[in-house]
């Protein structure tokens, strides 16, 4: 189990992190949201040890030390591998940094290629493939030692549709076999495909955190999607609709100021009669972001 | 091992390698060719009206003389033909030897010599002769003068060989020490670069990182350095049974001795830890560079400092044993120029060399140990400020 405790580090007057405190289990998957600055790098180089903090960060209740290095997969924000090394040496290379032996690693590097679709042979080298199959092969490289912590910051970006389908079987995988996943993005999509907890950091605070449908419940169902023929004003004059939004001809989004008036406008609106849509969820975690980075604005 | 591997496998190592060699037998190979190519040309004939004076006047200068040349018509020929330097005629009678040379130019100086040797030889042979002297009177006339020459241990050849070995030493020195600041400060500044720091560094930790770095260049030091020992002497055995080059070596053989004496010693040592402690300074600098498109800049501190170095020891090639080259003789980074230079001029004791060589390994352990720890500050913060910025920054990054 990953455990931080009242993490906080500041670069001169900077509060970059401030009293952040999680937890993930082997086999969960923890996003790590906010916006630019808020935090998340300055998180993951203080569980590698590239920063000192104050706080406890320990890994199956030990701190992080080279001991514990072999165990953990990392993907940088920036991509970066050696340019001038074939595809085998420079997955080899880091795996050997990782204490496995070229004889364990080498057979299972046309499994890998296979795995993410790489365009490209062992023996070429990375500078001559494109930057698509480069972040593939640095994909390979954090995950082919099979770490059991693995820290990925912004994984997803740059990647096409197809590609963000093959990182995420990837990370599914490697949570199947038990691996304590934290991840960044700015896709909430991919956030709310993967994770099982979030954490959401603004200006070094937690802003939110829990599980993904307690967060999304946190802000009640607020949201109610209609399709009707009744017009817009008359949506309006609803018990608790605070704003009607139209998104096609007649499909409305009411946002409710109290989502327990939800069953009562399913009375006024259908007076027993069949109605194809009526819907009542929490905020998207896309929303969700938003309206906390308003409040960071505000 | 990863960093040696990738340096040796690469053409500037093979190039750095090789190149003395290359140039050793081109130098050889020129030689020998404008030598054999421009010797006839130089040769003379020998014509003499007395087959046993010719005889021994070829003898005694072979190289020198074309002896298939027996007429002086042929002799004119040739001279004509431009195949030799001109002719020298030697005739004797009851009385009187002489001898005429003709030829474009004046005779060499060294064959003259050697004319006037024969000459005066023959001459007394007749004079003697002529004199109808007894055994005795003769035997008198045949006493000749002694003279003797004691060389004290400084000079004559001593000094040439310390000259030549300065010149050498302090040459191998700044070359190898400009080529590895520059290798590693170039790697070293291209990982910064890329930024797969981040990932190395959450594999293994900076200090271990930094120390492999420099043992890596350490290893291609010492295979560099091998090469150049078995190459060096190899050549030399090649050099001693080889015709060309064979009379060259027997005739500076006590000359070699003392130059690879004072080559072949604890200034290998002095050697090979100077390159480890720029090699440090090197690697630093290195880490301070923001991109890898600036790592000329980044080997600068390491390369001036080598220049001044070495340039600081050119006044003090012949007096080895003032007050600035003792001080300098234990101070790192000047050491590797100056200690060799009193080793060469054997003005300083054992003791005062081993403490010298305990000064420098301590630096280079307490500059490991300490960019060793900041290393990681250095290596991660990629802000693109000055030098000392990015220092000051590196050391207070964590």
């Amino acid at each position: 189990m990953l455990a931080i405790e009242h993490l906080s580090k500041s670069f001169g007057p900077l509060q970059a992190l401030n009293d952040v405190s999680f937890t993930i289990q082997p086999g969960e998957i923890m996003g790590l949201i906010g916006q630019n600055g808020a935090g998340k790098s300055t998180t993951f180089h203080s569980i590698l040890g590239f920063l000192k903090y104050s706080g406890q960060i320990r890994w199956h209740d030990q701190p992080i030390t080279e001991s514990v290095f072999d165990e953990i997969g990392y993907l940088p924000e920036e991509r970066s591998l050696m340019p001038k090394l074939t595809v085998e040496q420079q997955i080899v290379y880091l795996a050997r940094l990782k204490n496995k032996s070229a004889k364990e690693i080498k057979p299972q590097i046309d499994d890998w290629l296979a795995k993410f679709a790489v365009k490209g042979k062992r023996t070429d080298k990375i500078k001559d493939l494109s930057k698509g199959n480069q972040q593939k092969i640095q994909l390979i490289c954090t995950l082919i030692h099979q770490p059991k912590l693995l820290i990925l910051d912004e994984p997803f970006s740059g990647l096409d549709p197809v590609n963000v389908d093959l990182l995420e079987q990837a990370i599914f995988a490697a949570k199947k076999q038990g691996a304590a996943i934290i991840f960044s993005s700015h896709d909430m999509g991919n956030v709310e495909a993967l994770c099982d907890h979030l954490i959401m950091l603004k200006a070094g605070h937690v802003a939110l955190s829990g599980r993904l449908d307690e967060v999304r419940n946190q802000f009640g169902k607020t949201h109610l999607f209609v399709t009707t023929d009744w017009v817009q004003a008359r949506l309006e004059q609803l018990p608790q609709v605070v704003k009607v939004t139209q998104l096609a001809p007649q499909r409305y989004l009411l946002q409710l100021a109290d989502p327990a008036a939800g069953p009562e406008i399913f009375q006024q609106l259908t007076q027993g009669h069949y109605i194809e849509e009526f819907s009542q969820q929490a905020p998207t975690l896309d929303e969700i972001f938003r309206m906390k980075v308003g409040e960071t604005n505000a | 091992m990863e960093t040696y591997l990738r340096q040796i496998k690469s053409w500037s190592f093979l190039i750095l390698v090789l190149a003395p060699f290359v140039m050793l037998g081109l130098t050889v190979g020129i030689g020998y060719l404008s030598g054999t190519s421009g010797q006839d040309s130089q040769r003379i004939a020998v014509i003499a009206d007395r087959s046993s004076l010719r005889k021994q006047f070829i003898r005694q200068n072979k190289s020198d003389v074309k002896a298939d040349i027996h007429s002086t018509s042929a002799a004119k020929k040739a001279v004509k033909a431009n195949q030799i330097a001109g002719y020298l005629v030697l005739k004797s009678d009851a009385q009187q030897v002489t001898a005429t040379y003709r030829g474009g130019q004046s005779l060499a100086n060294g064959l003259k010599a050697q004319v006037d040797v024969l000459l005066a030889q023959q001459q007394q042979q007749l004079n003697l002769a002529n004199a109808k002297l007894s055994t005795a009177q003769a035997q008198a006339l045949q006493q000749q003068p002694q003279f003797k020459q004691i060389v004290h241990k400084k000079t004559g050849s001593d000094k040439i060989a310390r000259l030549i070995s300065f010149w050498v030493m302090v040459l191998l020195v700044y070359m190898i020490l400009i080529t590895y600041s520059s290798i590693t400060a170039t790697e070293i500044a291209s990982e910064k670069g890329t930024k797969i720091m981040e990932i190395i560094f959450s594999s293994t930790t900076a200090s271990k990182y930094f120390l492999g770095k420099i043992l890596g260049v350490l290893l291609v030091i010492m295979t560099q350095l091998v090469v150049y020992v078995v190459g060096g002497w190899s050549s030399y055995l090649v050099a001693q049974r080889v015709s060309i080059s064979k009379e060259l070596v027997a005739n500076n053989q006590d000359l070699i001795n003392k130059v690879l004496g004072n080559l072949f010693s604890v200034n290998l040592v002095y050697l090979l830890l100077g390159v480890v402690l720029y090699t440090i300074l090197a690697a630093f600098s290195g880490a301070l560079v923001a991109k890898a498109e600036d790592a000329s800049k980044a080997a600068q501190p390491a390369t001036y400092l080598s220049m001044i170095a070495f340039f600081a020891t050119f006044p003090f090639q012949n007096n080895a044993d003032v007050l600035v080259v003792k001080i300098l003789s234990y101070v790192p980074f000047f050491s590797s120029y100056f200690m060799p230079l009193r080793i060469i001029d054997q003005s300083v004791s054992g003791w005062a060399v081993v403490g010298s060589l305990a000064i420098l390994l301590a630096s280079i352990l307490l500059l490991i140990r300490y960019i060793g720890g900041i290393y990681e500050g250095l290596m991660l913060q990629t802000d693109d400020t000055s030098f000392w910025k990015s220092f000051k920054r590196g050391i207070s990054y964590r």
